[in-house]
């Protein structure tokens, strides 16, 4: 009996979505290796390791029932915001701004959980709400106070980056549930007002980055400085690419960044537009593998996760992409399974073991 | 098995929509495509020359750093075009033949020069330096030469120039190179490895408004690392000047006054806090921590036991000596404890309990009143005054003339000195305060230590009816007072007629330095280094330097209505009116000389 179910989960896990995962994430050791290897190879190593742990973690959520989560949903909440604060007031700042929280010599980034947190509260709360086909703005008051929490702590990290995210995703997977047409319009129309307040409430390296986006020439030594020289290895990469380890801009050091935000251009440069086309194809097919699976996932709650999860995948590959490519400010949003990280790994790798669990489950009564 | 599937609960509404979101991600998707198509297909190739020559270079303009000016515009602190010369590493085709070119030039062998390129490869893109400040007819020969010497470029830039050495330069600091630390603390601040911060003095309090704003540089290199053109510049904004309210010429007489000995000047004008002189000795030529420094002399600075770097001006701590009569005189007249007229009585000593107290004067001052106790410095008069006030009036007292707190000087790292208390004695060394204690406070020995900065701030706001002035430096400062109620004019105009009597009165203490041309008033006052050795009791030059007492005077002129207030302390110089009172004779006497120039000027050329 045993036997037979193991059977039957590996006939039913989705190995498109698996595999196309696993190539993502050995482009994404390949790159990293020839971003760091000049500077250290340390950075090499421990990206291995989180991905071991990773992996486990993976397999960890492939096997608890995923509905196991909605009871744990406001637990979840209250951990995440937890640390948040701890964050805020413990940690000295990196690089300007507090989002590390270090667990002995682990170094672990709560912005990051808040990302999936997102999506598990939004979709716990679209299940809870199943009844109601268009949300009102009555409605909307909950999520909107319950939400702006965490993304507030996110902003005065601050990490605009991330605070875009948690309001995109959030957005996104509302709007996906039905919200009434009026609601809508009203929404967008306090948006166009709130507008110039939130640019006065930017840091001055932030409105700095967006500027220098728009002109680049305003500050080519600074934010500037980094999407030209992206720009550069990412259009020196021609067809072919220059080859693994072979990329100039990357190898002298001229790009900032680029075993994080920037690891796109070092795709891009050593593999050419046919490596750059391959990555965004793979993940092209991971998203719409996850939306597929959503569709036809066997509760709602499933369902909603997959879209959320799908969304949170899709904003960072696109983002992150367009502003190695110059078309988007430079924000500090790492590409998935590509990017230095160890918390950002492991979150990752949790969703594709989510999605696996739901595609799998939707066989079990 | 698709049979066995049930129907997802899935409403159709949110399946819609979703398919929707699908397009458009896809869409968003196929845009990064289409970018990347434009890229690196159609533009690869000017892309990939772009990275192949590498043809951007992006250099900094320093900015040259705002001068620092003496009250008269007088430049302090200026700034020299100085030419580096430096190599681009990944530019120079042919190592050899650049380095037998340069070594015929500046003062390094072609072997040293190969050594210097080959060590900056490992970042062949930074500039390495083979030479700093190079002669004009070094860098004339270099751009002769310089189409044969590919990656080799001059670098036109100032260093600072400290135009008197070291005059002042406890006051204007120095520069050094921008630590580890500062990067982190001024990170939005623009700093870069290798540039000059304030680390001292005015360099330092004004670093902000003195360093301006770098430029930037953007321009294509051939190959060879050659110019091509400038694509994009932002010129680089000068610093802003820093006016002092020091006055240069009398900044050298007090300077030359004190000459080689230890200790410190401060002149000030008692009507508003501004610094007119600020010296401290010994000093240092701030120009030599401009380069890197050998440790092994940075090692024997910070140890030198006489600290040329402490500005003893403001952080140097001394007891008070016989100058804190004063404030015992100022404390007994406004709690009604004395009237002027009030005697006591001076046998040359004070008992109390089964101590005796020694007056200067061993013959004793017999009756002395106030006046008197101030122009002889009679030590017993305060003795039993102090005795009489108690330690909690004094310490209170001293408090009001902003003893034992920070002065308000731009400066951020001044020492604030001790004000005794019975607390803090019992905090300190745990025993109770002790009455004996009291007694010796009283003529400035025992714990009180103070600054001179404190001594100039608390002795304008005596001799300028009671007016307690921020001390400062910078011109741009708004002066800040507070008036000091206690005291009353009448007890101030008393205790300002004796303090005349210590120049001009027939027993002052310190009448060599009176002068027939305009009034003076003072106080000298000693403080024992170490009891035992106390200097009355044998030739100066018996006792070992580091034993012998510390010199103090202050003085003030004219004494109707003060324009100028001297501070002047020597280290270990023994009695303050042989030793102290000439150097402020000295500064007293070159204001008048300076102001009677100025003032014969002015009124020929403007009126």
């Amino acid at each position: 009996m045993q036997m037979g179910r193991y059977a039957k989960i590996i006939d039913n896990i989705d190995w498109g979505l698996l595999l196309s995962t696993m190539c993502i994430l050995v482009i994404g050791l390949l790159c990293l290796y020839s971003a760091t290897r000049v500077a250290t190879t340390i950075l090499f190593w421990k990206q291995l390791i989180w991905i071991g742990i990773g992996l486990l973690v993976m397999l960890m959520a492939f096997f608890v029932d995923y509905r196991f989560l909605l009871p744990l949903t406001w637990p979840i909440y209250l951990a995440v915001l937890l640390l948040l604060v701890i964050v805020f007031f413990l940690r000295p700042e990196i690089s300007g701004a507090r989002r590390w929280l270090s667990l002995g010599p682990i170094g672990v980034q709560p912005s990051e959980l808040a990302k999936i947190m997102t999506v598990i509260l939004v979709a716990y709360w679209g299940e809870q709400k199943k009844h109601i086909l268009n949300f009102g703005l009555r409605e909307l008051v909950q999520p909107f106070v319950i939400l702006s929490i965490p993304v507030l702590l996110v902003l005065i990290e601050p990490d605009l980056g991330t605070a875009g995210i948690i309001t995109l995703i959030a957005v996104s997977m509302l709007v996906l549930l039905g919200i009434k047409r009026s609601t809508l319009l009203s929404a967008g129309a306090f948006l166009v007002i709130a507008l110039p307040f939130g640019w006065l409430s930017l840091k001055g390296y932030q409105r700095l980055r967006i500027l220098s986006f728009l002109d680049p020439s305003r500050d080519p030594l600074g934010s500037g400085y980094h999407a030209m020289q992206s720009k550069i290895a990412v259009g020196s990469g021609s067809l072919i690419g220059k080859g693994f380890l072979d990329g100039t801009q990357t190898q002298l050091k001229f790009l900032p960044e680029h075993h994080t935000d920037f690891i796109f251009s070092v795709v891009a440069e050593e593999w050419g537009f046919v490596g750059s086309l391959i990555l965004i194809v793979l993940f092209m097919l991971l998203i719409t593998k996850i939306f597929s699976i959503g569709l036809k996932a066997k509760d709602r709650f499933g369902t909603l996760l997959c879209f959320g999860i799908a969304i949170y995948f899709s904003l960072h590959v696109f983002i992150n992409i367009a502003m190695a490519i110059g078309i988007f400010p430079v924000v500090g949003v790492p590409l998935p399974f590509i990017s230095y990280g160890g918390s950002f790994m492991l979150v990752n790798l949790f969703c594709i073991g989510l999605v696996l669990n739901i595609s799998w489950r939707r066989f079990i009564f | 098995m698709e049979h066995n599937i049930p129907a997802p609960e899935v409403d159709e509404e949110l399946k819609w929509k979703a398919r929707f979101l699908i397009v458009v991600v896809i869409a968003l998707f196929l845009v990064l495509i289409f970018r990347l198509v434009h890229m690196q297909i159609f533009n690869g190739s000017y892309y990939e020359s772009l990275a192949r020559n590498n043809r951007i270079r992006i250099v900094s303009v320093k900015a040259p750093r705002g001068k620092i000016l003496d009250r008269n515009a007088i430049v302090l602190a200026d700034n020299r075009p100085t030419y580096n010369l430096m190599v681009i590493p990944e530019d120079i085709s042919d190592v050899d033949q650049v380095a037998a070119r340069l070594a015929g030039i500046i003062d390094s062998s072609v072997d040293e020069i190969i050594d210097i390129i080959q060590t900056g490869m490992s970042r062949p893109y930074d500039p390495v330096y083979l030479d700093k400040d190079i002669s004009f007819d070094q860098v004339a020969r270099i751009e002769t030469d310089i189409f044969h010497l590919p990656g080799v470029s001059i670098e036109a830039t100032t260093e600072r120039d400290y135009v008197y050495k070291d005059l002042a330069s406890h006051v204007l600091g120095f520069l050094g190179e921008v630590s580890k630390k500062e990067l982190t603390a001024h990170r939005d601040a623009g700093y870069e490895i290798n540039d000059l911060i304030g680390k001292g003095g005015i360099e330092m309090i004004c670093e902000n408004d003195l360093r301006g704003s770098k430029g930037i540089r953007v321009f294509e290199v051939d190959a060879l690392g050659r110019k091509i053109k400038v694509l994009d510049e932002r010129p680089a904004v000068p610093g802003r000047d820093s006016e002092l309210t020091i006055d240069k010429q009398l900044q050298v007489i007090a300077s030359d006054s004190l000459g080689s000995r230890v200790g410190a000047v401060v002149a000030i004008n008692p009507s508003n806090g501004e610094i007119l002189a600020m010296v401290s000795k010994p000093d240092f030529d701030p120009s030599m921590f401009l380069t890197p420094m050998a440790p092994e002399m940075w090692q024997q600075i910070i140890e030198d036991p006489l600290h040329p770097l402490e500005n003893r001006a403001f952080r140097g701590q001394y007891p008070p000596g016989s100058i804190f009569k004063i404030l015992i005189a100022l404390a007994g007249l406004s709690t009604k404890t004395i009237t002027p007229q009030d005697t006591f009585y001076c046998p040359g000593y004070y008992i109390l309990g089964t101590k005796t107290f020694k007056c200067w004067k061993e013959a004793g001052h017999e009756d002395v009143n106030l006046h008197k106790a101030i122009e002889e410095s009679c030590d017993v008069y305060f003795y039993n005054l102090g005795k009489q006030l108690g330690i909690d009036v004094i310490s209170q007292y001293a408090l009001y003339l902003g003893f034992g707190l920070a002065t308000g000087i731009e400066f951020q790292d001044e020492t604030t000195g001790l004000v005794p208390t019975r607390q803090w004695k019992v905090k300190r060394f745990g025993t109770p305060w002790m009455p004996g204690e009291t007694v010796i406070t009283s003529i400035g020995q025992g714990f009180t230590l103070v600054t001179p900065l404190q001594v100039a701030k608390a002795m304008s706001a005596v001799v300028n009816g009671g007016y307690l002035y921020e001390p400062r430096i910078l011109k741009t400062s708004k002066p800040e007072f507070k008036r000091v109620s206690e005291f009353s004019p009448e007890d101030l105009a008393v205790v300002k007629e004796a303090l005349r009597s210590v120049v001009e009165g027939e027993h002052g203490t310190a009448k060599r330095i009176k002068d027939p041309m305009f009034s003076i008033g003072g106080k000298t006052g000693t403080a024992q280094v170490a009891r035992g050795y106390t200097s009355k009791l044998s030739d100066e030059s018996d006792i070992p330097y580091k034993y012998r007492d510390h010199a103090w005077f202050f003085g003030f002129s004219p004494v109707e209505a003060p324009e100028i207030l001297v501070v002047a302390v020597v280290e270990h110089g023994g009695h303050g009116s042989a030793i102290a009172s000439p150097v402020v004779q000295d500064v007293i006497k070159g204001y008048y000389f300076l102001k009677g120039y100025a003032n014969g000027k002015v009124r020929k050329d403007n009126r």
